[in-house]
């Protein structure tokens, strides 16, 4: 039986120790341990993708990583988005185009979103399913989400495109 | 203007920032883990239930059973808003698989889960029914030993004479419709802090009843209403889910017992499939009509399997129950009846549509088998029979306020109905269809709010109204800023908080704008009122010659001479000035004859499809979906909007793939893996939103409206494409080839 | 309760580790199915040996005559790589259906075939491209055909302290056509009701080899070499598909779950197959056709 180890974790640009057992899901470190609250817990089989995280940029369901197979990766969530009184595109995009209702999936979405547009910058229909649609709206407001993604791809383009 | 305007929900910022507090962020100091022990079995003796190997275990402070309840002092077992016939935690028997049968709090998960392994619990399983038509058959298993027949309540509505309408018919069609059980699947689970401190019981519940969640625990604990304080958090999502009491009893129980610091419980993604399902509904629909198309008489009876305990069932049966299964025509004789039935499955409840979901389902779908069976167009025979302004519904009221027509017609217009259109061949069908539906909002029911004007300027409005992502804070906020003449900056929302806010039934069936919203309008009435009072002798004026508006009082016609309200106050040395607002329906049905008023208002919906079904697999592609809705007043369009298309993605889950496969009992897909929701995906190729306003209408509530017809409009359009009726939901592609294929199924 | 988790910087510290723990070690490759198993309970090792940092288990080689894939690669590397997406495009077409965009960027190929879920895409997909699947432990080495890998549900032929290193692929004949279909019933995010891998190699006009598989609708994917036989040397018109079609139908045995009884699977099979073979047909050249939604 192993007991609690100290864990480097890269989250948001910064660097915390954290007490854990090695078998912690990243879920509740980021949750408990860090206070990270956008990342949350929604069916746990990394099936709706509420508890989204990015991990060098990758999209991943944290729900379904032990703290042991992350420990040297940079880890992103929503708060480490946009800055102090400023917004990430994306996220300015989701407000703008009222891309959320209840909102508990919104964090989830706007971080597949970002690794969507890192990689792709002028995502074609398919390219946006690939990344999107993998995340669950109860609410339903998905067409909403796709207008908001499309206009953030658009605003990241150059003006003469 | 506020209202009319699409302004992004209040908090918008904290959303898409991840910041906003749901139930799962709150910390309090000295905070316990809880956790359920639940039944494994759907019915049971308990003949043995031993907690103390629990009560060892390093960091569990306290585990709950029914034995607490037989100290003197202790709560009350039983709770329920009707019958109160649901144990906090079950005494000797289990009536569902995943009822409980303790209770732990302990310091930290790991400690609640090894406790709840470690109690003992001796069951003797028992004979169980599922299926509510089988639960009403002699010798079927009871669920409960004083309600013979498992039936807990039959109401019944009566409007005219019903065999002369069948002798005046040309025909009488008759059909059977079911729904399963569904899950509502919010991504934000149950969740409940409870706090016992000095005869005080501080709750943060994720409910969309705080003053239900009071009144109900007030009682349980034989406590004055004021010692029981509710805190609702932003919602992630109810869709009638989190409506009335659901995990608060238990959860104030081991609070108790714990008794000074804060117990929090927060279901997992099982238990929420074993917390609260919708109705499985067995509804029997049998028409009279006339060669023309004309309705002469309509019967139905319904069979409401709600599960293992009553909760809210006997109160939607003696309204909703009944009126939502009718359908929104003019039909000279009408008889329902509605049973409420036990089963051994756990307890239904309100669900995003609540019984007109299932109503539509059934009396739209019929509406289609009749008209085929006339050989006349689905639309026509609407046309002919649907309600208009002035026309009595069976429970007797007149419906004024009616645009059943027009969100029809407005629907089928948008997707070319009656115009030619590409068919399909081969293996690809191609066929439309439509729906329309008619959902009564609460009768006898109250909202409250308060306005209070600080001195710094700001508004504060106090209500009972839940935000659960509906965007009624944002919506109350508006309505607010327009009555008051103020930008929506200076107003701030306050609540749910029941220590701080008015009362408010609940936040469901889509009464919030439309309820709230007028009491709102009411305590900005009588604001202006006090601030015209106390601007009387400053301005020296008569007050019928004040203007009261955007935040200045001023004289009519010289608005160079006024006061702003700040000043007012100031004057006055006044912190604040602050209205009341009650806005209450009247009505309700007589419990005999179910006539009487059902609701003070309708909400109408419609819905029209096109879909192509791949007739080798049974597999349906939703090609385009026009759902129209009668929104009178809309407030904020976007949200409005928001609504609506929310309401067809939740509907195409229940039509398409939404069911608890229940075996014997055992939830089978109790994850969201095997329970599939609606993903981006699965949107119709095109959907289109049309909200049908009225500036002189009142203000509605969308949430629902266009829900109930999706499922009605495919199976309708699946007919008109090939030929098939299905009757039973949800439509998945196996149904759709069996009947097509019915022969070869048998290999 | 909680097991270890050790951290092998290289194979050979990995096989020593695997040799020393027994059967009380899993190896931790993705994890997207064995972090559920642990938290179910269904499992509960006293260690696991993270793949995370071995180095060997990480590239994919394109050799002279096969593509050698490491165990740890990732199934999104596979959907979006373009020399796979050429080479086998059936793999990456199967590889990009898997899961959700999240699942796929933890999945690895490794694990994904050690877990022999079922209800998977990708095993599908590796049964036609008759891939070999290398396995290895403390002192051997050894080479399982796919078509022998898969026992039954979640059972493999892999023995206990035995570890996937790598899958090795030949490289189909110029000109191979290729086709991934999945059928879902339910949401589009949901696992396979039934899936079939088709691949058609063929020259004057006729048919030289035609390979089918056939998932998720069985216990385990499988080919029926009889009937494939049936297209040698034959035209793949419709009478033979609709014939080939007919023998997978008839005789795999098929399951039923929620996705689907087992004689509605009986039926997509058939339709699927054909479906399938249709693409393969009309599909040109090593560019695989996808539909299935």
């Amino acid at each position: 039986m192993a007991m609690k180890q100290t864990f480097e974790l890269r989250v948001n640009g910064r660097i915390h120790r954290v007490e854990a057992a090695p078998d912690r899901r990243l879920l509740e470190v980021l949750r408990e341990d860090l206070g990270l609250g956008s990342v949350r817990e929604g069916c746990g089989i990394g099936m709706c993708g509420a508890c989204t995280v990015l991990l060098d940029g990758r999209p991943v369901s944290s729900c379904l990583l032990l703290i042991s197979q992350v420990h040297h990766q940079e880890i992103v969530t929503v708060e480490g988005l946009g800055g102090h009184g400023t917004l990430h595109p994306v996220q300015q995009a989701f407000i703008e185009h009222f891309a959320f209702q209840c909102a508990y999936c919104t964090p989830g979405f706007i971080l597949s979103a970002v690794a969507l547009l890192e990689r792709e910058p002028d995502p074609d229909e398919q390219v946006l399913l690939e990344y999107l649609s993998g995340n669950l709206c109860r609410c339903g407001s998905y067409l909403n989400i796709l207008k908001a993604v499309r206009a953030a791809a658009q605003g990241r383009k150059p003006p003469s495109s | 203007m506020a209202v009319g305007r699409s302004v992004p929900v209040r908090d918008a910022e904290a959303r898409v920032r991840g910041t906003i507090p749901y139930l799962a962020d709150l910390r309090l100091p000295g905070m316990l883990v809880a956790k359920i022990v639940r039944s494994p079995f759907p019915h049971a003796r308990i003949r043995h239930l031993d907690p103390r190997p629990a009560m060892g275990i390093p960091g569990v402070v306290a585990v709950l059973t029914a034995h607490d309840f037989d100290r003197p002092g202790a709560p009350r077992l039983f709770y329920g808003v009707d019958r109160k016939d649901q144990p906090i935690v079950a005494r000797d028997r289990v009536r569902y698989m995943g009822e409980p049968v303790a209770a732990i709090a302990a310091e930290t998960p790991e400690a609640a889960e090894e406790a709840a392994r470690a109690i003992e619990v001796e069951y003797e399983e028992q004979p169980a029914v599922f299926d509510p038509v089988e639960a009403m058959q002699p010798g079927a298993p009871l669920v409960h030993e004083d309600c013979p027949n498992n039936i807990f309540l039959h109401t019944r509505l009566r409007h005219g004479d019903l065999e002369a309408g069948f002798a005046a018919a040309d025909l009488i069609v008759e059909e059977t419709y079911t729904t399963p059980p569904a899950s509502h699947a919010a991504l934000e689970p149950h969740g409940v802090i409870a706090w016992w401190e000095g005869g005080h019981l501080t709750l943060w519940s994720t409910t969309q009843a705080p003053f239900v969640i009071q009144e109900t625990l007030a009682e349980i604990f034989g406590l004055p209403r004021e010692s029981v304080r509710v805190i609702v958090p932003p919602l992630g999502g109810g869709y009638g889910g989190k409506g009335y009491v659901r995990l608060e009893p238990i959860a104030a129980a081991l609070a108790w017992k714990v008794h000074g610091r804060p117990v929090r419980l927060i279901l997992d993604r099982f238990e929420e499939f074993v917390t609260l399902t919708r109705h499985t509904a067995c509804i029997h629909i049998r028409t009279g009509v006339r060669r023309d198309g004309t309705l002469t008489a309509r019967q139905v009876e319904v069979y409401w399997g709600a599960g293992a305990y009553a909760d809210i069932t006997p109160r939607l049966l003696r309204s909703a129950g009944l009126v939502r299964v009718v359908g929104p025509y003019r039909i000279p004789a009408v008889h329902v009846d509605a049973y409420g039935v036990y089963t051994h499955l756990p307890p239904a409840g309100p669900f995003r549509g609540t019984m007109s979901f299932e109503g539509a389902w059934a009396y739209e779908s019929h509406m289609d088998t009749i008209a085929h069976r006339l050989g006349m167009d689905p639309l026509e025979l609407r046309r002919k029979n649907i309600l208009r302004p002035g026309d009595r519904f069976c429970t007797g009221e007149v419906i004024d306020e009616a645009f059943f027509l027009e969100c029809l017609e407005a629907a089928a217009q948008r997707l070319g109905w009656g115009q030619p259109y590409e068919k399909g061949e081969g293996t690809r069908r191609r066929g439309r269809g439509l729906a329309i539906m008619m959902k009564s909002t609460l009768p006898r029911s109250r909202s409250e709010c308060r306005l209070i004007l600080r001195a710094d300027g700001m508004l504060e409005l106090h209500t009972g109204t839940v935000e659960m992502g509906q965007g009624a804070h944002t919506a109350l906020a508006q309505i607010a800023a327009a009555e008051m003449g103020l930008p929506l900056e200076r107003i701030e929302v306050i609540g749910p908080d029941t220590a701080r806010v008015p009362y408010d039934a609940t936040t469901s069936a889509s009464r919030s704008t439309s309820m709230m919203g007028a009491a709102v309008q009411k305590a900005a009435a009588r604001l202006k009122e006090e601030i015209r009072q106390r601007a009387t002798p400053l301005l020296e004026a008569n007050p019928d010659e004040i203007i009261i508006q955007a935040g200045r009082a001023w004289l009519q016609g010289r608005p160079e001479i006024g006061l702003p309200w700040e000043e007012i106050l100031r004057r006055h040395g006044l912190e604040a000035l602050e209205a009341h607002g009650v806005f209450e329906t009247q009505g309700g049905l007589d419990p005999e004859t179910g006539q009487g008023i059902a609701s003070p208002h309708w909400h109408q919906g419609a819905g029209a499809c096109e879909i192509e079904v791949d007739t080798e697999t049974g597999k349906i592609r939703i090609l385009r979906y026009c759902a129209a809705a009668y929104a009178g007043q809309v407030v904020n369009p976007a949200l409005a909007e928001l609504q609506n298309q929310g309401n067809v993605v939740f509907g195409l889950g229940q039509a398409m793939m939404e069911q608890i496969v229940f075996d014997q009992g055992q939830p089978a897909n109790a994850n969201l893996s095997d329970y599939p929701i609606p993903s981006l995906r699965d949107l119709p190729n095109e959907l289109i939103s049309l909200l049908l306003e009225s500036p002189e209408g009142s203000i509605h509530g969308l949430g629902e409206m266009t829900l109930p017809p999706v499922a009605p409009a495919i199976a309708n359009a699946l007919f008109d494409a090939i030929g098939v009726r299905i009757r039973d939901l949800p439509i998945t592609p196996e149904k759709v080839w069996r009947a097509l294929h019915g022969d070869e199924a048998d290999l | 309760m909680s097991p270890e988790v050790l951290h092998p910087a290289t194979l050979e510290e990995t096989l020593t580790m695997l040799e020393a723990y027994g059967e009380e070690a899993r190896p931790l490759a993705g994890g997207t199915a064995l972090v559920l198993l642990l938290r179910h309970g269904l499992i509960a090792p006293r260690a696991l040996i993270c793949l995370e940092e071995v180095s060997e288990l990480q590239s994919i080689q394109f050799n002279e005559d096969h593509v050698w894939i490491g165990a740890m690669v990732r199934l999104q590397t596979l959907a979006r790589s373009p020399r796979i997406h050429t080479r086998f495009p059936v793999l990456a077409m199967a590889c990009g259906e898997v899961g959700n965009i999240r699942i796929r960027y933890q999945a690895t190929l490794g694990g994904n075939l050690a877990e022999a879920d079922y209800a998977s895409d990708p095993p599908i997909a590796l049964m036609v491209l008759d891939a070999i699947v290398w396995a290895q432990r403390a002192k051997s080495k050894r080479a399982i055909p796919i078509a022998g890998f898969f026992h039954g549900l979640y059972t493999t032929a892999l023995e206990p302290n035995e570890l996937i290193v790598g899958i090795q692929i030949p490289y189909p004949p110029p000109g191979a056509r290729m086709a991934y279909l999945k059928f879902r019933t339910r949401s589009a995010e949901d696992r396979p009701c039934v899936g079939v891998a088709a691949l058609g190699i063929f020259e004057d006009g006729g048919c030289r080899d035609l390979r089918v598989a056939v998932g998720a609708a069985c216990e385990r994917p499988q080919r029926l070499p009889e009937v494939e036989r049936l297209a040698t040397g034959r035209s793949l018109d419709e009478r033979m598909i609709r014939l080939i079609a007919q023998g997978y139908a008839d005789q795999i045995e098929t399951l039923s779950d929620l996705r689907g009884s087992a004689d509605y699977r009986r039926r997509m099979i058939e339709v699927h197959v054909r479906r399938a073979l249709e693409e393969v047909c009309n599909g040109g050249g090593a560019v695989g056709a996808s539909a299935g939604r």
